[in-house]
This record gives C-alpha cells, structure tokens and sequence, in this order.
C-alpha cells in the first residue's frame, strides 16, 4: 500500500516532467500552467502522505531510507516548484525534475509492506533523539548536494553550448554561467558540514551503542569493512576533495562541476546503492535479539529502525 | 458590418511615398479628427509607422467609405496629387483587414521578422483612437484581439527569440555567461565604429566600470569620455585585462594584440574569473587558442555572425506555425464579431418592437380614458414600462449571455427562437 501511494505521486511527478520536456516543442502558456499544476498537485499529495507518516510514527519522517528519500524528495520537488515559478521562461525543471522523480520511484522501491510497520518502533531516549538529528543533518546535506548536481548539470550544459557558439535553443532557456556556478558554489559550502556533522552523529552514535569490535554493534554491528562504512568514508573524502576544489581558482568552473557530479554519485552510492546491488552490509538490520528496537545509525539515510 | 483596411507599407510603397502619407506628430490626431468628420458613424484607427501608413475603418456596410474615397481624402489631407501614391495602396476588406492586422501585430509584415516594436506602435495607435473617440466596438475588438495574437503568436512560436544584429547578439551572450553587470568591467580594446555600437548595447546591462585603451591616448579619452568609462594607457592593457569580465576588442592591428600564452598569464591574475571576449576585429585581436581556456568564452564577429543568422532562419521557420494561429484567430474574431452584431441587432429589434406595443397600448387606453389627469397616465406609463422591463428582462440576459458564448459559423439558436417567438423581422 505505501509503495502504490509512493508510485502514485511519483507517477504524478513523471507526468510533469512529461509536460516540462514538451517544453522543446510546445511553447503555449498551457503547457507551463500544466507543468506547474501537476508538480504542485504530486508535492501537495506527498506533503499529506508525509504528514501522515509523520503522525504515524509520531515523529520526523526522516529515520529510514524509506522515509529519508521521500522527505528528500519531497524538498527537493519544493525547490524545483519555487525556482520553476520564479524563472518560467528557464528549464530548471528539465534538471531537477527527473533528480525528484528518481528520488521519489526509489522510495517506492524502499517502501515497507503494511505489515512491516509493526516492527517500526521508535526506540528508546536519547539514542531516538541523535538518530534523528543524524537523519536530518544527512537529509540536509542531501538536498545540498542535489542543489548542487542540478546547478552543476545546468552550468555544464550551458558552458558546452557557449563553448560550440550554438544559439540558445527555442524554449531551452538555462540560468547564466554565473547563475550557475553561483548556486552549484553555496549549496557544496552547506552540504559539507551538514553531511559532516550528521556522518559524525551517527559514528559517535554507532560506537555509543556497539562495542569495540567495529563502528556501530548492539543489535547491528558494523565492521570498518562494512561497504556502508566504506563507501560513507569515500563520500566524505569526495565531499572534502569537493569542498578543497571550490576554494581552489585553478579548479573553478568544469573542475568543481565534474567533482560534484562525482560526489553526488557516491553519496547515490553510499543512500542506495549498497542495499541496491544487495551488498553485505549489516546497516540498518533489525536488531533482532533485543526486544526493543534500538536506533543503529552510521550512513545517510538511516537513523534507527530497520527498513 | 464591414472593416476596411487601407495603406502602404515598405514593400508596396518606396520611403519616399511613405513619408509623404504618413500621420506623424501634430497629423496623428488631426488625421483621426479629419477621417472621423469626412466619414461620420465610421470608426477609425490610424497605424502610422516608418515602415507603414493604414487606415482602418468600420461601420454599417453603407456608411463605410470605398478605397476611391479614402485615396482622395489622403489626397486632400496630405495635400499631394493621388497619382503619386494610389498606385503603392494595399486594401483588404472584413476577414483580410483582420487577418492583415493580425499579421502586422504579430511582426509578420515587419521588415525584421519579429521584431517588437510594432506591438507597441500598434497598442498607441489604438490608445490615440481611443483617445480622440474614433474607436468604437467594432475596431475595439479587432484590435484588442491583435494585440493579444501578437503576444500569442511571440509566445508560442518564439518568434521575437534570439536577436539578429552583432551587437545585440554580443548583448545576449553576455547574458547567458553573466547574471549581474553592475559589479563587472567592461573593458574596450581600439575605438572603431563597431566597438562604439556594440558597447553602446553592452551599456545597456549597465556594467559598473568601463574601461578603454587606444594606441592613441585621445582618441581613448575621447571614447572612455563618449560613454563614461575611464581611460587606460595600452601600455597597461595586461591589468586592464585582469580587471575586465567583459573584453569588447576592435583594433585594426594586423597582428593578435593578446596572445594564448599572455592571456594564460592574465587569467591566473584573474584567479580564474568567468570571462567574456567579444573579438569583433578583423584581423582578429585575440588568439583562438584563448577560446579553449575553461573560463573564457571567446566569440569573434563571425562567431556573433553566425548565431545572428542562425536566429533569422530560425524566426523564418516561425513563419508558418504563425500563420497557422493567425489564420485561427482571424476566423474566430471576425465570426464573433458577427455574431455580436446579429445578437445586438436582435436585441435592438426585440426592444424597438416591445416599445411599440407599449406605446400603442398606451394610446389606445388614454384615447379609452380621456379624464386621466396627467400625473395618473404618467403614473399608468411608468407602470408599463416597469412591465415590460421585468418581461425582458430574462430573455435579454439570456440573449447577451449567447452573444458573449464562443462564436459559431452560424447564430446562436437562442437568438432565432427569440426572433421566431417574439415575431421579428429577419435581419
């Protein structure tokens, strides 16, 4: 039922996206106000979806991949909304549109069954708490980085075309280089620390609650050699590789932008990747011997209950 | 109804004729003034621009005047012999004038295809007609409907997209690389004429230094005092390089001014920095290995050539979808036109034909009554009028609410029930 409710909206974002492409070759105001009313119908659904969750687990709807990647989606879909409001006659929806649409189709694909919500408690004190400030810091930091792999995307495509000396093409308006670069700029400054701070909350988080044997124990313990630890770390080297870059004049410009697009890569990886290509990774297992589920965070996405 | 339009344009009619019938200044409205006296009960429009003069009139099909009429009044009004001009006059009646409107607003009879001025000369023409009340319901219409299908036509084919001079093509790649302009420096290299009218855009996004640097130290304080710049010695032109975002360079030298390895030097100086060349020398002034560095967008004058081209065949293939909307439009403006005047006509008939009956049933009562004091048959009077009113009223906002529907090929069948019920004569 919730990955159906999922899709809906997800199907629903698809279908605006369908409207902003026709952009390349309808160019009435209707295509524009369809657009903007299917984007705004599919966000105000999931706003009402995530109140729901929110209710239901009576908290933020930020502590499992699951609902990470919709909350993600859902602030993503309201960033693309305001800048496709304010600039009409730009394509910034061609770029963040299908970022919202990937985002909110793979949280369908990380839905629990109905039945699964039994085994979804809310753990104990204050490990619930800093779960949860883990999932937001790393949910933050996740709307930066999608920030700026939009702006990033936006800057190459316009840099490749003022490079080729081609004309703007009709309807395919995109924010200046400057615009671009500005934004791509901002949003790596922020997604740095709050990725930082949130990947820190949740390593403290794992060894308050594991032993000495590995990052994170309890119910689910996580080795070094985990590939959630792994590739968490090699997101964090890129991300700081990132942030060293954009202080560096020699790499302004393509360099940063390519850098973010790797970065961004990794940290798709590091959300979904690991449990995509079912990797052996004990993150985010139910604590099964405990009778009460405990947070076991280390890695984006996850804060606590098992998904 | 009928619509005349009547004119000239820079394709029937050479500059010369133009000039010669044209309504500029104090003309404009002592034209309208004039048309409206010579043909009273006829609504007039005047569109007098450099590249056309027309005339648009409006009215009942016997009051509107025939071309002959018009040519001679021109004749009179500009007080030059009508054989120099009658032959250069285009005329299109009813659907064509319409159509002919809405080719104009849209930019389609432009010399530049799409440009956007012509909106603008058609929406004060309007607003001088309505000014000097020469503009009634008919003309109204059609020209609120053209200036709403230009804007449509503009939108939904792009028609007015990309520009097609250099120098307003240099305009928008500036755009396209730069958001803001009041923290950057344009700095200009020589002094030609093509520099002076690309600068003269450029200074349009109002940059917040200008920069320029002769060979010749005065013709650089002349330039840098013609626009409001400052002027460098082209000794230092490497730090004004560094300083500049936006480089305009239209020296004559036979040889690059800048070369790669220079400007390498320059750019590192720069930290760095997005930067926007515009070469418009020829030879050009400007190393094209420069062009490969990351943050250098180099256009020389073909480059700015091309894409000015490339927006002309672009607006050319506008042409079509364009008419398409037109053609559209044109038919759906002139059968709602119709149709309003039919609706309108039946309501007139519908009140002319109650009014009779009222003041025959009147008449036939006071002749019935002749000790009525006048206060009772006005009292009496008052009375059937109120009647009628109250019994009209639902079949007239019935009528008015058919007229206002979207136009059909043929009359609402409202307005032939209410014809056929009340027993009107056909229109």
């Amino acid at each position: 039922m919730e990955r159906l409710t999922v899709l809906c909206f997800a199907g629903t974002y698809a279908l605006a996206l369908t409207g902003e492409l026709a952009r390349f070759a309808i160019r009435a105001p209707a295509r524009w106000y369809a657009t903007i009313g299917l984007t705004a119908l599919a966000w105000v659904v999931q706003t009402a979806y995530l109140l729901n969750l929110g209710l239901t687990i009576g908290g933020l709807p930020v502590t499992t991949p699951f609902e990470s990647l919709v909350a993600l989606s859902w602030i993503v879909a309201a960033i693309g909304l305001y800048l496709m409001v304010q600039s009409p006659r730009t394509a910034v929806g061609t770029f963040v549109l299908p970022i919202v649409v990937v985002l909110a189709v793979l949280a369908g694909a990380a839905a629990p069954r109905q039945a699964d919500w039994g085994d979804y408690g809310r753990g104990t004190t204050a490990f619930w708490f800093w779960g949860l400030v883990h999932g937001v810091f790393l949910l933050a930091g996740a709307v930066s980085a999608c920030v700026a792999f939009a702006a990033g995307l936006m800057y190459l495509v316009q840099s490749n075309r003022l490079k080729h000396k081609r004309p703007s093409r009709l309807g395919f308006n995109l924010p200046s280089l400057e615009q671009s670069e500005r934004l791509n700029r901002g949003a790596v400054t922020l997604a740095f620390p709050l990725l930082t701070f949130g990947l820190l909350i949740g390593v403290l988080l794992s060894v308050g609650l594991g032993g000495s044997s590995g990052v994170g124990a309890g119910g689910a313990a996580l080795r070094w050699t985990d590939p959630k630890v792994v590739s968490t770390l090699l997101t964090w080297v890129v991300f700081a590789a990132l942030l060293h870059a954009r202080f560096r004049p020699a790499m302004r410009g393509r360099g940063v932008v390519v850098l973010t697009i790797v970065a961004f890569a990794f940290l798709a990886f590091t959300w979904v990747g690991v449990e995509a290509l079912r990797l052996p990774t004990r993150h985010g297992a139910s604590p099964s011997p405990s009778p009460t589920p405990t947070p076991t965070p280390t890695t984006p996405g996850t804060a606590g209950r098992g998904a | 109804m009928r619509l005349l339009a009547l004119g000239v344009d820079y394709r029937s009619a050479p500059a010369s004729v133009r000039e010669a019938l044209a309504f500029d200044g104090p003309k404009g409205p002592g034209g309208l003034d004039a048309l409206a006296a010579r043909f009273p009960g006829n609504e007039v429009v005047i569109l007098s621009t450099c590249n056309r003069v027309e005339l648009y009139l409006a009215g009942e099909p016997r009051i509107v005047p025939e071309a002959e009429a018009l040519t001679e009044f021109l004749a009179e009004f500009h007080a030059i012999p009508s054989e120099q001009f009658s032959g250069h006059l285009v005329t299109y009646h009813d659907e064509g004038a319409i159509g002919h409107l809405f080719r104009v607003a849209a930019s389609l009879e432009s010399l530049v295809l799409g440009e956007g001025q012509i909106l603008g000369q058609v929406r004060e023409a309007f607003r001088a007609s309505k000014q000097r009340g020469t503009a009634g319901p008919i003309l109204h219409k059609v020209f609120e409907n053209a200036l709403r299908v230009g804007k449509k036509v503009r939108e939904e084919t792009g028609m007015d997209q990309g520009k097609l001079s250099v120098a307003s093509v240099a305009v928008d790649v500036a755009r396209e690389v730069f958001d803001t302009f009041a923290d950057k420096t344009v700095l200009v290299i020589g002094a030609g004429k093509m520099g002076d009218l690309t600068l003269r855009h450029l200074k349009t996004l109002q940059p917040g230094t200008i920069l320029v640097t002769n060979r010749s130290r005065e013709k650089a304080e002349a330039a840098a005092a013609r626009w409001g710049g400052q002027a460098v010695a082209f000794e230092d032109l490497n730090h004004a390089l560094v300083e500049a975002d936006v480089v305009v360079s239209t020296t004559a030298a036979d040889e690059p001014v800048v070369d790669y390895d220079q400007y390498v030097r320059v750019q590192r100086a720069r930290r760095n920095r997005l930067a926007l060349i515009l070469d418009i020398a020829i030879p050009r002034d400007f190393d094209p290995r420069i062009g490969e560095l990351d943050r250098v967008m180099l256009y020389n004058v073909d480059d700015l050539r091309a894409q000015a081209e490339e927006n002309r065949r672009h607006r050319q293939k506008r042409v079509d979808p364009a008419l398409v909307i037109i053609e559209q439009e044109t038919a759906v403006c002139f059968a709602a036109l119709r149709h309003q005047r039919y609706a309108g006509a039946v309501l007139r008939q519908l009140g002319d034909q109650t009014d009779a009956v009222r003041q025959r049933e009147l008449d036939a009562l006071y002749a019935a009554c002749p000790d009525l004091t006048p206060q009772q048959r006005l009292a009496i009077s008052h009375m059937a009028q109120r009647l009628q009113n109250q019994f009209l009223h639902h079949p007239r906002a019935a009528l008015r609410s058919a007229a206002a529907e979207a136009p059909h090929a043929h009359p609402h069948p409202l307005l032939n029930a209410v014809r056929h019920l009340f027993g009107l004569a056909d229109i």
